[in-house]
């Protein structure tokens, strides 16, 4: 595959046929988006399906309205989809029958249910808030976004894909949203949480990067220790199933946060595998804490954590962005899956997001990588963790579901 | 499914000490057998198989099933000898949602404490009357050659008479 391909899903799913066509279709809804048809829109209902809201990441076309929060197959695993302007070609989702349907170029590809709304979020904390603003939920997890604001953009080192201060400011004027939250709050809403039965299987975290403290980051840290802290009051048992997706943190930190919480797993992306890239799209992580040393704080936190609870995540595809990354698609598989070995190697697992360019970004005027190296990515990820045998189960397709390599870990035996 | 085949699903699903097995084959094709704890025929014909662990060797190959169109079978097996045997394709897995709820309720009133990974719905396309009595009738029938000529020989008393 010499710079780009360009085979189509149709080709793609005929290349690979020991890859299921459900992950394929998947990665390139992820990768192109999605727009809900009026008739679609017409189909969701606020008090039985989860509607957009408290993402802490935006969307392509820039806007924050009442949509499905997210897709799911009949699989089980989720599209966390990104509406997205008509004019770039997204999938469609339309009804079909009185039923939501994928389509593309009008041709019905799958059936998908929007997910469904859980009984806290029609419910209000003893102060007031709506309790769908405090804590969100994914089929099977429950989302804290206790902190929206990231410290790296003090300076202007924000991560060039991301957007989560300027969603902030969207979610805070618009949908009045806390910046912050406060710990007995979001304990409150997942004591609530708690009473749907099999609802939820996870409680996940994750916020921007405070850099204060009397180290750099302490702040950060001793604020999830203190939610995690009132969380966990639910609980019968000293640790839960959660995952936290945090700064790289030192290793008196990282022993703070286990030792004192219920956390069960950590993650801190990386974002991106290659030294030169990562300081160039990720300034406040360069300058803060750097390359290499948060490889090797991913390392010791698998002392910590164990092998198979510990991780971190790319933003596949900014690795092919212009006029710095990468110019052929097969360089790049290489260089990220080398480098990805190397960390499974030592105990961690990389998973990837597929990397949506949006609009208050940086690097949102560029194009994502093309299907068919999402889909070889997503296959060697998959093949790391089988041949290092790390289970992936804190972030699969059930705790998460954004990530199609950790979908095809589901048939691991471990 | 028609509606008789429907109706003989449903009451030997309902008959007290019915055993139901699913069988699907593992990544390298080897057929693998579980005990499903609930099996149960929804009026669309599709079957309900509750399956209580991810980690489990059948919830991997009903995965795969789906995933590579692939057919898998349940075999139900009643106290009175009754058997039917099933194939099918594993079409929808729901973990969330409203029917997942129903039966993660349902479940743990029966078993306890128990989990449930997902609600698997399987489609079927063939049945099959595996009982002795019937198989044993076919093979009279449409297999001759397959009989031992002891099963057809006069007793002692008729070569006698």
């Amino acid at each position: 595959m010499a710079g780009r391909s360009d085979l189509t899903f149709t080709e793609v799913v005929q290349k690979y046929p020991e890859l299921p066509r459900l992950v394929i279709l998947k990665t390139d809804v992820q990768r192109r988006g999605v727009h809900y048809t009026a008739s679609a829109l017409s189909a969701l209902d606020p008090d039985v399906h989860s509607i957009t809201g408290t993402h802490i990441f935006g969307t392509r076309d820039g806007k924050i309205d009442a949509r499905p929060e997210s897709l799911l197959l009949r699989d089980g695993t989720s599209i966390i989809t990104t509406p997205t302007p008509l004019d770039q070609h997204p999938y469609v989702v339309d009804l079909l029958d009185g039923r939501p349907f994928l389509l593309d170029d009008g041709k019905p590809l799958e059936e998908v249910d929007y997910w469904p709304r859980p009984d806290f979020y029609a419910k209000t904390t003893a102060s007031g808030v709506p309790m769908k603003n405090i804590v969100s939920s994914r089929p099977q997890r429950l989302n804290i976004f206790p902190y929206r604001y990231c410290t790296f953009w003090n300076n202007g080192k924000g991560c060039a894909f991301c957007d989560i201060v300027c969603q902030m400011k969207k979610g805070k004027n618009e949908l009045g949203i806390p910046p912050r939250l406060e710990a007995a709050e979001v304990a409150e809403v997942v004591g609530e949480a708690l009473k749907e039965p099999g609802r939820f299987s996870a409680v996940f975290l994750t916020s921007g990067s405070i850099t204060a403290g009397v180290q750099p980051f302490d702040d950060e840290v001793d604020y999830y220790i203190e939610i995690l802290h009132e969380v966990g009051k639910h609980f019968t048992t000293p640790k839960y199933p959660s995952q936290l997706i945090a700064t790289a943190f030192t290793k008196a930190q990282l022993e703070r946060l286990y030792h004192k919480t219920g956390l069960m797993s950590y993650t801190a992306d990386i974002e991106v595998l290659d030294e030169g890239l990562f300081n160039r799209y990720c300034p406040g992580k360069a300058e803060w804490i750097g390359y290499r040393e948060w490889k090797r704080r991913l390392v010791d936190a698998v002392e910590i954590f164990g092998r198979g609870r510990v991780s971190t995540a790319i933003v596949a595809g900014i690795e092919l962005a212009k006029p710095h990354g990468f110019t052929s698609e097969d360089e790049a598989l290489a260089h990220v899956l080398d480098e990805a070995e190397e960390l499974a190697d030592k105990g961690v697992s990389t998973v990837f997001i597929v990397w949506s360019p949006r609009p208050d970004t940086t690097l949102g005027d560029q194009k994502n990588a093309s299907l068919e190296y999402y889909v070889r990515l997503a296959a060697g990820l998959h093949g790391l963790r089988e041949k290092y045998r790390l289970p992936i189960a804190f972030d699969d397709y059930r705790h998460c579901g954004n990530h199609p390599d950790t979908d095809l870990s589901r048939l691991l035996p471990f | 499914m028609d509606t008789l085949r429907g109706q003989e699903v449903r009451t030997l699903l309902a008959a007290p000490g019915t055993v139901g097995v699913i069988a699907a084959a593992d990544a390298g094709g080897t057929p693998r057998l579980s005990v499903s704890r609930h099996l149960e025929l929804l009026d669309d014909g599709r079957l309900v198989h509750l399956e209580l662990f991810e980690s489990s060797e059948t919830s991997r190959n009903l995965l795969r099933a789906l995933w590579f169109d692939r057919q898998v079978a349940v075999i139900l097996h009643g106290a009175n000898g009754h058997s039917l045997e099933l194939q099918g394709k594993p079409v929808k897995a729901h973990i969330s949602g409203p029917v997942f709820r129903h039966y993660y309720e349902a479940i743990r009133i029966r078993l306890g404490d128990v989990g449930l990974a997902a609600v698997w719905l399987i489609e079927p396309e063939a049945i099959r009357d595996d009982s002795l009595q019937t198989r044993r009738q076919t093979e009279k029938e449409l297999f001759p050659f397959h009989l031992h000529l002891d099963q057809l020989a006069k007793k002692e008393g008729h070569r006698h008479a």
